[in-house]
């Protein structure tokens, strides 16, 4: 077994971040690591855009660790490649916080014909946080499933905050992986401290011929159970089919051979629901 | 002290007032007023409309009855209702 192999995600984990979009990775780099990162950033005099990699050279040992590599290799597929467009987002004390987005498509880095993918994972977005991210230093916010949705952003602008939100608040040198098409928002900072975070891109480079994570065809129906039946953050009824649909949509499009068959089964045999008093 | 006008967005589940409320977002009659994400929010402060109703809230605009375009791609989580109190407010 090679490094990357001990690192692949489950057909479970898989399913998790089909049905949530999203994805997180404890590395395992001393926290001095992540510590000497946080200080050359902040030691930075202008922003590199792109370079911040050369700028802050450790950065690419984050971003090469098999304990990422693994689950990108298992979502993008083998092969995978790094974006050029790279972004560090320097979070002041007083930064307020952005509405609900999806990421911009007209980025050079995206200009080859990329589009939304609501049934596939075509690229993914990496967040590194040198520093623990409490609820007060600025979180990212995200709604689990809304990878599944286009967004009109001039009409949920009226939206503050979802019951079923997530808040990343994460322990130092976390990485959130992030399906690239997810509604996402930067908080409020409203601590003392800076808040670092450096995002990355990842892009798939061809269609995969089978699972390229660690799968068992038995999982098959399990798999398909919680594709239809999990629940990401709550939608209204009318798009349950269409998110059901896509997320199985998306299974297939990254499985290859190891495709779910979408077909009729029973699901309602069973006990008798218990009367309500 | 004077009268303003508060206002509180509410999407909920369906176009029932009853149905739960997936987001919301309070706008308060100040001149520094700021609605944003609150990532310290430990949840809605009204399970449905008809709870906020219930509370004083006026209902002032209702969503939309049609059912969705189904030629458009884009989606809205929610059906939006947006509802006012009128107080006597401190600046």
């Amino acid at each position: 077994m090679n490094k990357i192999d001990q690192y692949l995600l489950n057909d479970d984990q898989v399913a998790d971040f089909v049905i949530n979009g999203y994805h997180i990775v404890q590395t395992s780099f001393p926290s001095k690591f992540h510590d000497e990162i946080y200080s050359k950033l902040n030691n930075l005099s202008s922003n590199p855009g792109d370079k911040i990699n050369i700028a802050v050279s450790e950065l690419d040992e984050i971003y090469d660790h098999p304990s990422l590599r693994g689950p990108l290799q298992s979502l993008l597929g083998e092969g995978y490649s790094i974006a050029e467009h790279r972004h560090c987002h320097k979070n002041h004390p007083g930064t307020r916080s952005q509405r609900w987005h999806q990421d911009n498509l007209n980025i050079p880095a995206l200009m080859d014909g990329h589009t939304r993918s609501p049934d596939h994972i075509k690229s993914v977005l990496v967040m590194y946080y040198p520093q623990e991210v409490k609820s007060n230093m600025g979180p990212t916010a995200l709604i689990p499933g809304s990878h599944l949705f286009r967004s009109a952003p001039d009409r949920n602008a009226s939206q503050g905050n979802f019951r079923d939100q997530k808040i990343a608040t994460l322990k130092e040198g976390s990485l959130l992986i992030l399906h690239y098409d997810i509604w996402h928002a930067g908080t409020a900072n409203t601590s003392n401290k800076i808040r670092y975070m450096v995002k990355y891109l990842f892009e798939r480079k061809k269609e995969s011929e089978k699972p390229t994570w660690n799968h068992s065809s038995s999982n098959k129906a399990h798999i398909l159970d919680r594709l239809e039946r999990d629940e990401a953050a709550t939608v209204q009824r009318s798009l349950i089919h269409k998110r059901n649909f896509l997320r199985t949509k998306m299974w297939n499009n990254i499985a290859g051979k190891g495709s779910l068959e979408y077909k009729y089964h029973d699901k309602w045999a069973g006990s008798w629901p218990e009367p309500k008093m | 002290m004077s009268l303003k006008q508060r206002i509180l967005y509410l999407s909920a589940e369906s176009t029932d007032p009853k149905s739960p409320t997936l987001s919301q977002a309070l706008h308060e009659p100040l001149n520094d007023d700021i609605v944003e994400i609150d990532p310290t929010s430990e949840g809605l402060d009204y399970k449905t409309v008809h709870e906020a109703v219930v509370d004083g809230w006026r209902i002032v605009h209702f969503p939309d009855q049609r059912s969705s375009n189904p030629n458009s791609e884009e989606e809205i989580i929610g059906f939006q209702f947006i509802l006012e109190k009128i107080e006597d407010y401190n600046e």
